[in-house]
């Protein structure tokens, strides 16, 4: 099994350094047995980081102010001292560009950390305790994965109102069912084995079994799911900005960038509507496959559920 | 059959109720006040307590919640579906004039996703992991990557500036001149019918392969028949049960997906009201038209579960 191999290679690796490994080489020797069992996922991981990477450091790398506006520059094609050109108020689209990773990507991690954790912990106390709670959350679960995500995002982003907490709000709301179904299935089958009937047995209290026994085995499943739902609530990030329930403008982001392009003139420049586009499927389908990656290397049974 | 059919209409019917209770716990109680979203906050704080008073009284929101919920299902089931606050339009005669065009990209796009998907599908199962495969998979998850609102910009700037052809802006019925309609209309529908037909391309191949394996198909092979005979015949029938489900729940995804296409191609259709709701912040348009959309989806999550369990007996009696 895989975690053996990797336990083997970590074992070497002691014997032949003669001391335990600090935890840096660690976390090292861990993405090099990734990189060796999956290449192309890590291709798209290495990528994934530089677009992380581009998202921390945005003002460094970003040649222009995102915000401010030349006047002599509007609508201006791609250039030598605007590479992805201008927006209509003279905005450098490359630095618009690089600082929409910022909102994509807190948006993102935000909302699918937030709902996936409440999913798994929802999902944890559905599958442990089972019965009426269960079957109860498990129609409430199928309600709200009757809606799709982006109609259900839309309301509540426009309920509550514009701001960056909302949309991870409402993107996290999407995401909890996911995270119930997925953790519930495997604590489902956790339970039935003997090491947690042992401990029930031994008497530990339901909540030592949950925190000792289960949650641990829960973590492999969540990672998974988290990295592959990263795609999909940038997708909803992007779409919400589009149609103008985002983060409120002048904060650049794609989805508002896109929408913006569209009140560029009766035809929307090429360049304006190109580069946020590109930006959001790099970053899309970095984070899918290396979630796919991450899947077949941790857990590939979960191949048909998440 | 008829217990099961029972059985699902009144899981549905709860399903309506429960969602209508959903629809407005979302858009009317949730903080955030609808004064501010149909004025701004600008023009909130310019209102002076009295006139707010009155407002509020005249769209019925200072009655109890309850109550306003009541009111709400009351006017629902007498087909009235309330008045955008910026047009002089009623919902109920825009979805008339609107819906059918979205139904219209629904269905196209539909029957898109299946003509793209199923045979790209049994390319890829017939030979896992050839160059054809391999390919297959990649388009596939690259469709899975594009936002369809971006993908629809890039087909509306490329016409332009290529062909210097821009789809005709008015609604027309398909009736009245079918070749107008039908380039209003093949824009979005094809956005939308790749975005499912890369779903229905991974669901079909993994669907097959795992069909391919059982033993009725050696026993099919062992008889001596053609290859192509036993997927066509034999394997395909079954493996596209869970396509049918997949695509059943798809068809409600797409209306939802229609919003930013619809808006990117500046189709005439309710996915376009909705977009422009959102963005006007109307209230009483987006709670009946995102219950109306719900409703659409209760159905046809129910008409896909009559389907499958038509097709399949496993389901109506397992």
């Amino acid at each position: 099994m895989s975690t053996t191999v990797h336990d083997t290679a970590l074992a070497q690796a002691q014997a032949a350094s003669g001391a335990p490994p600090s935890p840096l080489r660690r976390i090292a020797g861990g993405l090099r047995w990734f990189a060796r069992r999956s290449p192309m996922s890590a291709f798209w991981g290495v990528i994934a980081a530089a677009i992380l990477t581009m998202a921390i450091a945005a003002p460094a790398i970003a040649p222009y102010d995102p915000l401010k506006s030349d006047f002599r520059a509007m609508t201006k094609p791609p250039s030598e001292r605007h590479y992805f050109g201008s927006d209509q108020i003279g905005r450098d689209t490359l630095s618009r560009v690089i600082h929409g990773s910022r909102a994509s990507l807190t948006v993102a991690v935000g909302a699918v950390v937030l709902g996936t954790t409440l999913g798994a912990f929802w999902g944890l106390a559905c599958g442990y305790f089972g019965g009426r709670f269960d079957i109860i959350s498990q129609r409430i679960i199928e309600f709200m994965q009757s809606f799709p995500d982006l109609i259900l995002a839309m309301a509540i982003a426009m309920a509550l109102g514009a701001g960056m907490g909302t949309v991870i709000v409402a993107i996290a709301i999407t995401r909890i069912p996911f995270g119930g179904r997925v953790i519930r299935a495997v604590v489902l089958s956790l339970k039935e084995l003997a090491y947690v009937e042992a401990a029930r047995g031994l008497g530990a209290s339901h909540l030592r079994i949950m925190a000792q026994h289960i949650l641990p085995q829960c973590v492999a499943p969540y990672l998974i799911l988290a990295t592959t739902h990263l795609g999909v609530a940038i997708i909803i990030e992007a779409s919400l900005g589009f149609l103008g329930v985002g983060i409120p403008p002048p904060t650049p982001t794609w989805g508002n960038m896109l929408a913006d392009s569209l009140n560029a003139g009766l035809v929307p420049p090429w360049w304006l509507v190109l580069f946020p586009g590109a930006a959001i499927t790099l970053t899309v389908l970095a984070f899918n496959l290396l979630g796919d990656g991450i899947r077949d290397v941790l857990d590939p049974r979960l191949r048909g559920a998440v | 059959m008829h217990s099961y059919i029972l059985r699902r209409l009144a899981f549905g019917a709860i399903a309506v109720v429960g969602v209508s209770i959903v629809v407005f716990v979302v858009l009317r109680i949730l903080p955030g006040d609808p004064l501010i979203a149909i004025f701004g906050p600008e023009g909130f704080t310019r209102l002076s307590d009295a006139e707010r008073a009155r407002y509020m009284a005249d769209l019925g929101l200072s009655d109890p919640l309850p109550v306003q919920y009541l009111h709400w299902v009351q006017d629902i089931v007498r087909g009235n579906l309330g008045h955008s606050f910026f047009r002089s339009e009623s919902v109920a005669e825009m979805v008339a004039r609107r819906g059918p065009l979205t139904a219209e990209i629904a269905l196209i796009s539909v029957v898109l996703s299946w003509l793209v998907g199923i045979p790209v599908a049994v390319i890829s199962a017939l030979r896992p992991n050839s160059l054809g495969d391999n390919v297959a998979r990649f388009l596939s998850i690259l469709f899975l990557a594009v936002p369809g609102f971006w993908l629809g910009m890039l087909i509306v700037l490329g016409l332009l500036f290529v062909f210097g052809y821009r789809a005709p802006l008015a609604s027309v019925s398909f009736i009245d001149d079918p070749w107008a309609n039908l380039q209003i209309v093949i824009g979005p529908a094809i956005v939308l019918g790749l975005g499912q037909a890369a779903y229905i391309a991974r669901m079909a191949r993994s669907s097959l392969l795992e069909v391919i394996r059982e033993d009725y198909i050696r026993t099919a092979r062992a008889k001596g028949l053609n290859r192509r005979v036993v997927v066509a015949l034999h394997a395909l029938p079954n493996a596209l049960l869970p396509v049918i489900t997949l695509s059943g729940v798809l068809l409600g995804f797409v209306l939802a997906g229609s919003i930013p296409v619809e808006r990117a191609f500046g189709t005439p259709g309710l996915g376009y009201t909705m977009a422009l709701a959102v963005s006007e912040r109307d209230v009483f348009v987006m709670q009946n038209l995102v219950f109306l959309y719900a409703v659409v989806f209760v159905v046809l999550n129910i008409a896909v579960d009559l389907v499958s369990a038509w097709l399949d007996p496993r389901i109506r009696y397992g």
